[in-house]
């Protein structure tokens, strides 16, 4: 259902520590190991973190046993960020045209006073 | 909730080479609205206008022909010349509030978008003010909201924009 992976989505990228392993990850793939280094966690710790990550579709775990390389994907995460991107676009654009609109209209109304 | 005003806002800030007296109409004229509002490309038709508080602000984009995109403005305050809240959302052609109608976007934006538009003039410049932030949002959608703004305000030690870049790349 869509909208209850958009909640696992949402609620997974709240937290501060998942959004800094995603980031981690965006440098290319890596242990559990290395990713607990910089955030002075236990090896579980970082483990239930991961779960929640990969529940929600954003990293993805290699097969075998002992190393387990985790690594991201994309395309959750990108969706996220492009409603920002878009919407930050969407007012930008408009104000460009309404810097033009009001423009247009001022030396309009100067070729006007200038007739007088 | 004070700290999800502050934590959750989106804001952009543009300076207009025009007095706040025409800034201000160009917001809330039909005709003058209908020049600007949209991306470039787009043609906006008017199906209602009603400046009052709870009045909407009813309108189709148009990118291509025959194909309208419905959007609509509720108002919530006006104060001429200064201030205007509106909840911006996107609708079907009765007026209705519907999600995104592309598909790319449709499960990330938020059903209604509340925004603060402030004017104010300074030698004939007028500086716009947009603070914008969804509402009636998931809990999970205000927290995303608002951690997506404090990552790009701080980004969290640069990461997170770095992240963002890869992920554009990446395609």
């Amino acid at each position: 259902m869509v909208t209850d992976t958009l909640s696992t989505t949402f609620a997974a990228l709240a937290d501060p520590t998942r959004r800094a392993i995603l980031a981690r990850l965006a440098l290319g793939e890596t242990t559990v190991s290395e990713l607990a280094k910089p955030f002075k966690m236990s090896g579980p710790a970082v483990s239930k973190h991961l779960k929640v990550l990969e529940r929600a579709g954003l990293i993805a775990r290699g097969r075998e046993a002992q190393w387990r390389p985790c690594r991201l994907e994309a395309s959750p995460l990108r969706d996220v960020a492009s409603w920002v991107e878009h919407y930050r676009r969407f007012w930008e654009h408009s104000f460009d045209r309404l810097d033009d609109y009001l423009a247009r209209l001022q030396a309009k109304e100067r070729r006007r006073a200038r007739k007088k | 909730m004070a700290s999800t005003a502050t934590e959750a806002e989106f804001v952009i800030t543009r300076v207009f080479d025009a007095p706040r007296e025409l800034v201000w109409k160009a917001w809330t004229e039909p005709e003058r609205l209908a020049q600007w509002w949209g991306p470039k490309g787009c043609t906006i038709r008017v199906a209602k206008l009603e400046m009052r508080p709870g009045g909407i602000f009813h309108y189709a984009m148009q990118f291509q022909p025959g194909h309208d995109m419905w959007g609509r403005f509720v108002y919530r305050e006006i104060v001429a010349p200064e201030r205007l809240v509106f909840v911006n959302s996107f609708s079907d052609a009765d007026g209705g509030i519907t999600r995104a109608p592309f598909s790319q976007l449709k499960q990330m934006w938020p059903l209604e978008v509340l925004n603060e538009v402030t004017l104010s003039e300074q030698k004939g410049k007028t500086t716009l003010t947009l603070r914008g932030r969804p509402i009636n949002a998931t809990e999970e959608e205000r927290k995303m909201f608002a951690s997506m703004h404090e990552s790009m305000r701080q980004g969290f030690g640069g990461t997170f924009d770095k992240l963002v870049d890869c992920l554009a790349k990446a395609g």
